[in-house]
């Protein structure tokens, strides 16, 4: 199938009467794993709006995504709770041990480094989700075993 | 089977994230064991908690790991579950459940007192649920406290052709997490308050707007609603009343009550300009009650207890329980229901159980990443509204975070106004570029080229974003920043440059 059929059978999927921008792209998202910035006429087509109004949406919403992700994707939450367990280090050797940045993939697409926001695990904090695997009390000498799993 | 002992272990997302899938993993094919999934305690610095049956009631024992299945098994060395003093000491109405029931087993629900809310709201008239609501003296518990009754009269004496109940299920606050409990753990209780209002006001539709963070606690709702929905619940004078989840995406400010419904709309998640408030117009231009997941959840009770009673709980204008959560470097984290009125050291020292090993106290900030910072010479202020909004501070959604010695108050205040700047809304100009030059500000003086003058700025900077912003994230965001200056000015002024 290609890239616009694909499209297109979502959108049908999931139109909607009155028809919703969010849940449109969430729906997108899930199935291709990003939201193709080509596909923006046919979405806007679809829910009867302008090209402007679907890049308004999609680039305000910090979980939509335009790209691909890698096949794992590590977020590490930065809320308060896990701010005051230090999550800002365990941030630190992440990025050390994936050699990548927040919001980069690492070489090979294995790894997505993301942050996060409360991800309500406070009272079990710091808070690492690994696609949907949510680890706490995450301590950085205990990164390697946790991405070892993964590797 | 039949001889196999009956384990309680919770399956509560902090649960498992502290261990509890491992040893329900573990455990899994062990023919003694039957095993009991529950909504989890709260007590969760000592989860993953086991629980049995004994003839005085459940024993537990404590961060259990694998390997302990015997000593369970053989009945050594548990606690009884009465007798740990941070549930002891709790006084639990919309927690009563939790750690005690399956959060799916509607059965279970109705044998400890669930639907008789409900069944009360349908031989009321909507005016006498109102009234009942007026004379507990609920205030919301999302952050503003705005009286619960005023906000559904309005929405009830509002003529208009559709009317909607929306859950705000955001949770945006880090160091919350007492909606997301509810949702996993004891969700009809949820769906029992929004019915309740839908036969109040007199709403066809209801939504619950759930964080994305929280795919456990959406998966659950929607299994509850189905539960519901199969036992004829979903039905208000003979009309179906179907309750839809839908999920968010990342954004604070949508938990903003006028920004949520923009986003349920499907639109980019920006603040409206009130009025028209949501009772008034709301979801597409109706009538909408926009309440937050626990004020939800209190209501069965106010109407099964009477109103009279939720009123004599807590303080003159703070009454009820409050679910405090605690977080960051206490000893013993975890969810406290308590009536309001304590002092933030009286929690802090009895539930908190001081400060984790290693620790010592520093700040304690109070009401998510918008409310302020305690010293130590700060916490014998009473947890309740008024004391609070006296103070400057607000008790938000009651999350309580503890910063010890290690912590750097000059970049915590820089991750505040960068959290600010990451999620203004762009709607006003206080807040959308006030919260950049306040982030670039504290990066310079983290970076120790800030002067005394960058600090003064902050103070004029924070003044106008108090007073010009359009809702609270920009108005409430410099209070963190500015308690921490005024608490902690050496350690700005020591980053200064001569
Ligand atoms: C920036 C911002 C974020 C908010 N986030 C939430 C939230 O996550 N959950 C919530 O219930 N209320 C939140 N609120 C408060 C809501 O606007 C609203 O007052 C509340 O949902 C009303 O419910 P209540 O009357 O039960 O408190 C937020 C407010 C602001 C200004
Ligand atoms: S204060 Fe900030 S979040 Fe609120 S309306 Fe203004 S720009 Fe938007
Ligand atoms: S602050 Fe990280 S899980 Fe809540």
């Amino acid at each position: 199938m290609s890239n616009h059929e694909q499209v297109e059978k979502i959108l049908r999927q999931v139109r909607s009467e009155p028809p919703n921008m969010l849940k449109t792209l969430l729906a997108l998202q899930e199935q291709i794993g990003y939201v193709p910035v080509d596909a923006i006429p046919d979405i806007a087509h679809s829910l009867r709006t302008t090209t402007t109004q679907i890049a308004g949406v999609l680039s305000y919403y910090p979980d939509l995504r335009v790209t691909a992700a890698g096949r794992h994707v590590i977020r590490v939450c930065m809320g308060e709770s896990c701010y005051a367990n230090g999550c800002g280090r365990l941030l630190r050797v992440l990025q050390d041990s994936l050699r990548t940045d927040v919001g980069e993939t690492t070489s090979g697409g294995k790894f997505t480094l993301d942050t996060m926001s409360c991800a309500g695990n406070c009272a079990v904090s710091p808070t690492v989700l690994i696609d949907q695997d949510l680890y706490g009390r995450v301590l950085p000498s205990q990164v390697e075993t946790m991405l070892e799993r993964y590797r | 089977m039949s001889s196999a002992t009956r384990l309680y272990l919770s399956n509560d997302t902090s649960a498992r994230a502290a261990g509890a899938g491992l040893l329900a993993d573990a455990w899994a094919e062990r023919p003694e064991v039957q095993l009991i999934r529950l909504s989890s305690r709260g007590a969760f610095f000592l989860e993953p908690m086991v629980e049995r049956d004994s003839p005085e009631g459940r024993v537990a024992w404590f961060n259990v790991q694998p390997d302990d299945l015997s000593s369970i098994l053989a009945g050594v060395g548990g606690t009884p579950v009465r007798s740990i003093p941070f549930l002891a000491n709790q006084t639990r109405f919309t927690f009563a459940n939790f750690g005690e029931t399956e959060p799916l087993a509607l059965d279970e629900y109705q044998a400890r007192g669930g639907l008789k809310g409900l069944e009360e709201a349908f031989r009321l008239t909507p005016d006498g649920i109102i009234e009942e609501l007026r004379v507990s003296q609920l205030r919301g518990r999302g952050g503003a406290a705005f009286p619960v009754w005023n906000k559904w009269k309005v929405a009830q004496q509002t003529k208009a052709s559709e009317k909607y109940v929306v859950a705000n299920a955001d949770e945006g606050d880090a160091g919350t997490y007492c909606d997301r409990m509810i949702l996993e753990g004891d969700p009809f209780r949820l769906l029992e308050g929004m019915l309740i209002c839908a036969r109040a006001i007199g709403a066809s539709r209801g939504y619950v707007y759930c964080r994305q963070e929280y795919p456990a606690a959406a998966a659950m709702l929607r299994a509850a609603i189905r539960k519901a929905d199969e036992a004829e619940l979903l039905d208000i004078d003979g009309e179906p009343f179907p309750i839809e989840v839908v999920e968010g995406a990342g954004s604070y400010v949508c938990g903003e009550e006028t920004a949520l419904l923009e986003s349920l709309e499907g639109k980019r998640g920006v603040v409206r300009a009130r009025p028209p408030y949501p009772a008034q117009a709301g979801l597409y231009g109706q009538p909408t009650i926009v309440s937050n997941v626990l004020t939800f959840a209190t209501i069965s009770q106010i109407l099964s207890r009477g109103g009279t009673w939720h009123a004599s709980l807590g303080t003159e204008q703070s009454r009820g329980t409050i679910a405090l959560q605690l977080g960051g470097r206490v000893k013993h984290p975890g969810l406290v229901e308590v009536p309001f009125g304590l002092s933030l050291r009286q929690v802090l020292d009895q539930f908190g159980g001081g400060m984790a090993p290693g620790s010592r106290f520093k700040a304690v900030q109070v009401g998510g990443p918008l409310g302020s910072l305690f010293p130590s010479t700060g916490l014998d202020l009473p947890i309740c509204y008024d004391a609070f909004a006296k103070a400057g501070a607000v008790l938000g959604h009651g999350g309580i975070v503890v910063y010890d010695h290690e912590t750097d108050m000059v970049d915590l205040a820089r991750h505040f106004m960068a959290f600010t700047a990451d999620e203004s809304c762009g709607k006003c100009t206080p807040c959308r570029i006030g919260s950049v030059r306040g982030r670039e500000i504290l990066e310079r003086i983290q970076a120790g080229g800030g002067t005394v003058d960058d600090l003064a700025l902050l103070g004029d900077l924070g003044e106008t974003m108090k007073l010009a912003s359009l809702c609270a994230l920009g108005g409430r965001a410099p209070y963190p920043v500015l308690t921490a200056i005024e608490h902690f000015p050496a350690e700005f002024r020591s980053k200064l440059r001569a």
